[in-house]
């Protein structure tokens, strides 16, 4: 265990690798989404962590080691994280993980950072708010309860004072300043910073030397009832086309009062009416 | 396969977590107690709030009105700003010792936050985010509806063998009823029991009363040169959504409104669920900002304005004459 | 840390630092005597109280020092203070030269990001989805380039994505059509030719994307390269490595104006107009181009073009250029509301020019000081010509 030595931090920053949401269709026979033809990004919101991450590293020194799971294309984009300055990476990369929900990707998330908190230590373990595929959240409080660590949901600032961290969190009309002792899992708010671009000096290293260690099932301590699809409680039982990226550009017409009768009805699903 | 605490065939009742700040009850907790009663009275179950805080008992008579058949109160001075973990271990206690087979939050920030906790700490499935409930046809299973990339594709989510049935709601998905002063209902103190490892986050400062975050806001009207510095309506109308005001950079330039309401590429990039644009041109450093909403509604008087391209709805119309009967007709709506 | 925080006039040798303007601008400032013209001749000057110190910039290339705070990212590398120059220096090119050196450091204004970050996920700056970028041109039915075709039409990120600019395109392809041109497009795989990235001066990052581009142009065949947009155009014809004997890039002016002389494109209805011509800095002074865009007006029968001013080669500045798109100018202090005024005074019905960001700039300056006066492109001036009626339909000047 590296302790709470700022010197010596340890940051594990769990990134994941997404299609390009205007890039994926729902298959409405095999009710899957496919995602086949689709580019990938990373998930935007990973980028803000992936700044603040660095920004402690700048200010406190220590390691930035990046944490995903996923298939081994995956790889190309972890090394993006590397030329901005991450030192380390690890991939998760299995069949036998694939088709989790929120409570074995947490799981399986959380046997990763017990493997390099065991290897290298960690102080602090840092998620992107939410992802774009899923949108869902749930992750970063999994992994805290995986790792029985503190959590820091929907952060934007972190400063490290006296070995604890300080945190501002947004809450519902504002915002409340947390003190919790490392390590912890943050969250960060989507949008808290504007990421660095590729550090062009680091990109050779990063794309040719850097370690990126990929991980199988077997190479984790895991519980294999607890991973991929049999872990998963949740299940799809139905997919749709929400809507087309496209706008719609429909037009409204009529008198005044008519165009604002049409807008009226178009409005209903935001009214509420006031107890 | 990983086992929650107990199984379907131990499960009942619908559980509502009751978030409360600042002496009231959360909107989206009300939004829920009206589904959940709708849900409880197709099952025969029991509806159950949540409530925890200090000095919150009153709040519990607010939920019965609003539908609970019986509220879970755990008070304690610990209790009286939400926390993680504190909340986490109450709240585990009684899902173990009641073994609720419906468990719904709302989506806030603390809502996910503890959502996100229990879930795995109770070992089950959790639908994130709703954008609608249902239960399924012979199953009576709850299903939840989520979007996902970028609002693109929606899937319907259920969960089979683990209880309970977790789902997060978005704030704004149902609607919050009437209250019924006269409904009677059982209210539970419970009793708290904390251990010290909760007690490892300290919160230092909590503030809530503070402006429009655009970034946040879900609902936005918006303002351009065409509202000749007239924000007035579009106050109003954003006041009647729950929503805010945000404004082109010129509105910004000609003083008509500050620039922490600057949507576009050198202002916020928002992602509303709905932005209502009026007497915007559209010229691309402002649509940018827009692009991430989930519905757009332009009113412009020009109907050749760019704008029209990037929104689900054109009206090409003068944004006074079609703002005002708007804003009565939604007035009259909910005065009703 | 440098020299960052003392004040520009206070010279702190660091050796890193040395070492890199040195290296960054390679001597390219030593001819600069210090005269001072460069500042004199800066736009800024017009609208701000204190000019920004082109001098200094090039005084500390020079030197070899940094810490230029927020006057190297004001430039907008309209190339004024080149164009006077005594002694030659090339300073847009100093100046992006010192950025390069401030992105390595570090210093960039954080905003500038998003557009490297869009280039490199979406292959535009403005970040939007590249399987859109063809989008603008679904009725179209462009065809898709071939090494047999006479033009690879490059319509760039602007164009591609922004709405208003989609229109400037759209005339262009029709003037292609009515000239009987074969061209295609690149249509979704049309990259960025990396103006953006060059102009704020991530140096490194320019280079992949020119290298890259260079070899998609060089694996279809691509000759005769008509781009819709200055910046690209002035890219393509002078930081791209020359790719073969056949590689022309041209500006879409240039194009056109051969188009007439060559007798392919003609306009025959009368469209009565009184225009006045905005000179694109990187059409005009970065490239030498001011006849052709004036010739195409002027080959319409019924135009009549006034000149401001300020035009040709001291033409003043939309303020658009340099990467100042992505960053906030505070109102009052655009250089296109003095334009506005220029144009305004020649009593002309519409201000033409033929770069996206002028129109951009100058209509929004044209709008908020309450001027009626239309921005077209030129493209859009032509293909409005040729859709003009017959006069004998609508007499002009008839009484109503």
């Amino acid at each position: 265990m590296s302790g709470t030595n700022h010197r010596d931090l340890r940051i594990i920053c769990c990134v994941k690798v997404v299609p390009r949401p205007e890039e994926v269709s729902v298959d409405q026979d095999t009710m899957t989404i496919d995602r086949a033809n689709a580019r990938s990004i990373i998930n935007p919101p990973d980028m803000n962590l992936l700044e603040m991450a660095l920004q402690l590293k700048d200010q406190h020194g220590g390691e930035v080691i990046l944490l995903s799971m996923g298939p081994p294309l995956f790889d190309e984009y972890l090394r993006v994280g590397l030329s901005l300055g991450a030192d380390s990476a690890y991939l998760l990369s299995d069949r036998a993980f694939g088709g989790a929900d929120t409570l074995a990707t947490s799981y399986t998330l959380a046997q990763g950072i017990r493997r390099i908190r065991d290897e290298r230590g960690c102080d602090l373990v840092l998620c992107g708010e939410e992802s774009s595929d899923g949108a869902t959240a749930q992750v970063p409080p999994g992994i805290a309860e995986w790792l029985d660590m503190p959590q820091v949901t929907y952060a934007g600032e972190l400063s490290l004072v006296d070995g604890h961290l300080h945190a501002v969190r947004e809450v519902k009309g504002g915002h409340e300043v947390l003190k919790a002792p490392l390590p912890a899992v943050v969250s960060v708010r989507v949008g808290v910073n504007e990421p660095r671009f590729i550090d062009f000096e680091r990109k050779a290293w990063a794309e040719n030397e850097a370690p990126v260690t990929v991980w199988a099932a077997d190479d984790l301590d895991l519980d294999t009832e607890a991973i991929g699809l049999t872990g998963s409680p949740t299940s799809v039982s139905g997919l749709g086309q929400a809507r087309s990226v496209e706008r719609r550009r429909e037009v409204i017409e009529g008198t005044p009062e008519e165009e604002a009768r049409a807008l009226f009805e178009q409005l209903q699903t935001f009214l509420r009416v006031r107890a | 396969m990983t086992e929650s605490l107990y199984g379907p065939d131990q499960a009942q009742g619908i559980w509502v977590y009751l978030e409360q700040q600042g002496g009231q009850l959360e909107g989206v907790s009300l939004e829920l107690l009206a589904m959940a009663r709708e849900l409880a009275d197709e099952t025969s179950a029991e509806l159950t709030g949540v409530l925890l805080g200090d000095d919150v008992e009153a709040l519990a008579n607010d939920a019965v009105a609003h539908g609970a058949d019986r509220v879970l109160l755990g008070q304690d001075p610990e209790l009286a700003q939400y926390r993680t973990e504190p909340y986490a271990r109450v709240v585990t206690a009684l899902v173990a010792e009641h073994k609720p087979d419906i468990f719904l939050l709302g989506a806030t920030p603390d809502g996910r936050d503890l959502a996100g906790r229990l879930a795995v700490r109770l070992r089950t499935g959790l639908t994130a985010d709703c954008t609608n409930l249902a239960l399924e046809d012979d199953s009576r299973l709850l299903l939840g509806e989520v979007t996902g990339f970028g609002g693109g594709i929606l899937a319907t989510i259920k969960c089979e063998q683990h209880r309970p049935q977790m789902a997060t709601v978005r704030p704004g998905v149902f609607t919050t009823g009437a209250p019924d002063e006269s409904r009677k209902a059982d209210i539970q103190r419970v009793n708290v029991i904390l251990l010290a490892e909760d007690d490892r986050v300290e919160v230092l400062e909590r503030v809530t009363e503070e402006g429009a975050d655009l970034t946040r806001s879900k609902v936005i009207i918006a303002g351009g040169r065409g509202t000749r510095g007239d924000f007035s309506l579009l106050e109003e109308l954003a006041e009647l959504l729950g929503g805010d005001v945000g404004a082109t950079r010129v509105a910004v330039d000609e003083g008509w409104i500050g620039r922490d309401r600057q949507i576009g590429q050198t202002g916020f990039a928002t992602r509303p669920d709905l932005a209502i644009l009026c007497g915007i041109s559209g010229a691309m450093h402002f649509t940018v900002g827009v692009e991430k909403a989930e519905t757009v509604i332009a009113i412009n008087s020009d109907p050749e304005a760019e704008i029209f391209e990037h929104a689900d709805y054109g009206v090409a119309d003068d944004l006074f004459q079609v703002l005002k009967p708007l804003v009565d007709q939604i007035k009259q709506a909910q005065a009703r | 840390m440098t020299t960052k925080e003392t004040a520009t006039d206070v010279l702190t040798l660091d050796d890193a630092a040395w070492e890199q303007v040195v290296q960054a601008t390679g001597g390219a400032a030593a001819p600069c005597y210090q005269c001072g013209v460069c500042t004199a001749s800066c736009p800024w000057g017009l609208v701000k109280d204190e000019p920004i110190s082109v001098r200094k910039l090039m005084h500390s290339a020079q030197l070899g020092v940094d810490g230029w705070g927020d006057a190297l990212w004001l430039c907008t590398t309209c190339g004024l203070c080149e164009e006077r120059c005594p002694r030659g220096v090339p300073i847009t090119d100093v100046i992006r030269s010192l950025r390069s050196v401030a992105w390595r450091q570090r210093n960039e204004p954080a905003e500038l990001r998003t557009l490297l970050w869009g280039t490199y996920w979406d292959g535009n700056p403005w970040g939007r989805p590249p399987s859109q970028r063809n989008q603008w041109a679904s009725d179209l039915e462009l065809p898709r380039f071939s090494a047999e075709d006479e033009v690879l039409y490059y319509v760039g990120c602007t164009a591609s994505y922004d709405r208003r600019m989609q229109k400037n395109a759209r005339a262009l392809v029709a003037l292609f059509r009515e000239a009987g041109v074969r061209f295609g497009t690149l249509g979704d795989d049309e990259p960025c030719c990396g103006e953006s990235v060059t102009s704020v001066g991530n140096r490194e990052y320019a280079q992949e994307i020119i290298d890259s581009t260079a070899q998609l142009f060089e694996e279809v065949g691509a000759a005769t390269v008509v781009t819709t947009s200055p910046h690209c155009y002035e890219m393509f014809a002078r930081r791209y490595p020359n790719l073969s004997d056949r590689f022309k890039p041209l500006h879409y002016t240039q194009y056109v104006a051969q188009l007439i002389d060559e007798g392919r494109l003609s306009f025959e209805h009368e469209m009565p107009m009184r225009v006045t011509y905005h000179d694109p800095c990187y059409l005009g002074r970065h490239s030498g181009v001011y006849d052709e865009p004036r010739r195409i007006l002027e080959a319409i029968p019924g135009i009549e073009l006034v000149e401001m001013d300020h035009n040709r080669a001291e033409a003043l500045c939309c303020g658009g250029g340099g990467g100042r798109m992505w960053t906030e100018t505070p109102a009052g202090e655009r250089f296109a509301d003095l334009r506005a005024i220029e144009a305004a005074e020649t009593k002309a019905e519409a201000l033409v020019t033929a770069c996206s960001s002028c129109i951009s700039c100058l209509d929004d300056s044209l709008k908020t000081s309450g001027m009626e006066m239309p921005v077209f492109d030129v493209a859009e001036v032509a293909a409005m010509a040729l859709n003009a009626k017959p006069a004998e339909a609508e007499p002009v000047g008839a009484p109503a």
